[in-house]
């Protein structure tokens, strides 16, 4: 019965569950209202969700926790969609990252509203007026000053740097969150006992740049990982075993177990199982007068004699 | 009956009592088994059990206890009186299964079925009846399922105990009419004044026997339906009669036990297709394969949103 039940498409709902600060959608400073805007995902070069504070001063993320088989009862309504919004600060940066690696293999310095643009996202010259963007730029880029405008070139250095702190204080974080970030740990619920710590720190190290990951492009974190001096891991499927078939000894091949007590006598046959309603009546039919199935392959006695 | 005990809440299970008389301490007592309300798709299944020393059962017979189905509401009520009055050497004891225990029972992750449930309600019922000091010898059970199999369980529950178990035993042994008397009586008041946890309104009583082929207990439920909650806790969910009426006149609810076979169950569960292991692998490299989320967002399903 379940199984016909059909999952509607999700239609288009007017409210969701958010979880966010209260700042965010403080506006008594600034007139503007908090807006969702789609900017350039610097990981994966698609479209994602983000939120501009008021005033554009400060950059959010939109995250979502999803799962199957959630719905929210809010207030007197259902709402179907049971994804929990997270709108949590985000490092404007990080998406003006790859517009200055971009502009950056030109190799001049520009002025940095010139190199923040895009056609597809035109939304993504607001970054600039987050507190903590044009301040922040001389962290992954050189500046020169000319009168009174300023000029930027993208530095591979200085971003490497300027990543490294960055995966410093997700160290911290996980350490002092307790999230285990070992190869073998696979549930965060299942508390173990504490391993040697030098042991982990590499462990600590290469979950933080897979977080850091998820915010820069793969260039940038291959570069990166170099960077940290960490290896990158091979994939399982080449440190697979060949699929082949090998000889181990020249030996004739012998049985491992010994089948034969099974031919003794104590060893009964299990009673067979519950037959079917079919089977039964099948079972219950009068049998008399008729041939075995077998009879009908042996040779016919009778017919020969006469 | 004091019903209050149950009234108070009536989404769980329930258990009324009267006084355990003094004889039944003393002298070897027998004791019948019985229920009511087991296939109506409305209302509580009431277990009953009555217990007397087997001295007395002559006059059991006497005072006329048949049972309960061949008797009209008015005759048990006075029956039951008449049992009450006896209480010097009858005792009775109840255990009143809610509609919301035996649909939750029912539709739990690992199905209780109601065979199961009755089954231990029976033995918790026996289990009162010996923790309570009554010396019994014989028990007295209306069947559930196969009567040879649930007499070898209950012989097997309690050792020492007689244990006879008959299709029809409320028809066969006075002490049996005598328990499916009370939980016929108690079941009979419960429904009557049943008391909706749910903000319903003034609510049309006018539900017929319950049972599930009464057209005027359909009507009651089809009124009844809520798109979204389905039914009040009045309403055994666990019956086909409500679910099929769900399925077809509310909204889809799926639950993450719901049976979903086939390709698009395992399209959704990642799995892999067995041919895909017999082909070669396509390509060589994952350079061209899309951004891996890390696990710190996969495990705790947490994804990029691209639009709302």
């Amino acid at each position: 019965m379940a199984g016909k039940k059909k999952r509607t498409p999700n239609l288009q709902n007017d409210s969701w569950v958010v979880v966010a600060a209260d700042s965010v959608i403080n506006t008594k400073k600034h007139d503007s209202d908090p807006t969702f805007v789609r900017l350039r995902n610097p990981a994966t070069d698609g479209a994602s969700l983000y939120l501009l504070g008021s005033g554009d001063t400060q950059l959010y993320e939109v995250k979502a926790f999803e799962e199957d088989f959630h719905s929210w009862f809010v207030g007197q309504i259902v709402n179907r969609d049971g994804r929990l919004l997270f709108v949590t600060p985000m490092d404007p940066l990080y998406l003006i990252l790859p517009y200055l690696i971009k502009s950056g293999n030109e190799g001049k310095f520009q002025p940095v509203h010139q190199v923040v643009m895009d056609e597809e996202f035109p939304a993504c010259s607001r970054l600039l007026s987050c507190t903590r963007a044009q301040a922040s730029l001389h962290h992954i880029a050189e500046e020169k000053e000319v009168g009174s405008q300023k000029f930027y070139r993208y530095s591979q250095e200085r971003t490497m740097n300027w990543l490294k702190k960055k995966v410093e204080r997700i160290v911290v974080a996980l350490k002092k969150k307790n999230i285990s970030v070992g190869e073998g740990v696979k549930s965060s619920t299942y508390v173990r006992a504490q391993i040697k710590s030098e042991d982990q720190e590499d462990d600590y190290l290469r979950y933080a740049h897979g977080l850091i990951s998820e915010y820069i492009c793969e260039d940038l974190s291959k570069a990166f990982l170099k960077h940290l001096g960490l290896p990158e891991l091979t994939s399982p499927k080449e440190t697979e075993p060949p699929s082949k078939k090998r000889k181990l000894s020249d030996k004739p091949v012998e049985a491992g177990e010994d089948y034969t007590k099974f031919n003794s006598a104590d060893f009964a046959r299990k009673p067979p199982k519950k037959m079917t309603a079919a089977q039964k009546s099948l079972a219950k039919v009068d049998k008399s007068g008729m041939k075995t199935m077998s009879s009908f392959f042996s040779p016919k006695v009778k017919a020969e004699k006469k | 009956m004091d019903l209050s005990p149950f009234e108070a809440n009536n989404s769980v299970s329930c258990r009324l009592v009267s006084q355990i008389p003094d004889v039944c301490r003393t002298e070897d007592c027998c004791l019948g088994i019985d229920e009511a309300g087991r296939g109506p798709v409305l209302g509580p299944m009431v277990y009953g059990i009555c217990f007397c020393p087997v001295s007395k059962k002559e006059e059991l017979k006497d005072s006329k206890v048949a049972d309960s189905k061949t008797l009209s509401e008015e005759e048990r009520e006075n029956l039951f009186q008449k049992l009450d009055e006896a209480k010097s050497y009858v005792g009775w004891a109840l255990q009143i299964l809610s509609p919301n225990t035996i649909s939750t029972s029912m539709l739990q992750r690992t199905k209780y079925n109601l065979n199961a449930l009755s089954h231990d309600t029976a033995i918790d019922l026996i289990q009162y009846a010996l923790d309570s000091g009554v010396q019994l010898k014989e028990v007295f059970v209306d069947t559930v399922g196969p009567a040879e199999k649930y007499e070898q369980k209950l012989s097997q529950r309690f050792p020492g105990i007689d244990v006879t178990v008959r299709p029809k035993a409320d028809s066969l042994f006075p002490i049996v009419s005598a328990a499916s008397i009370c939980a016929k009586v108690a079941r009979d008041r419960v429904v009557k004044g049943w008391n909706f946890t749910e903000d319903l309104g003034e609510v049309d009583t006018d539900y017929g026997s319950g049972y599930p082929n009464d057209p005027k207990t359909k009507a009651w439920l089809l009124k009844y339906l809520d798109p979204v909650f389905g039914y009040p806790q009045f309403v055994r969910f666990s019956w086909s009669t409500a679910q099929t009426l769900m399925d077809s006149k509310a909204v889809t609810v799926h639950w993450d036990d719901d049976e979903e076979a086939g390709e698009k169950a395992a399209q959704r569960q990642n799995n892999r297709s067995m041919l895909s292991y017999f082909s070669a692998a396509v390509g060589g490299g994952d350079q061209s394969a899309p951004h891996q989320t890390h696990r710190f967002f996969t495990e705790r399903k947490l994804k990029s949103v691209d639009a709302l």
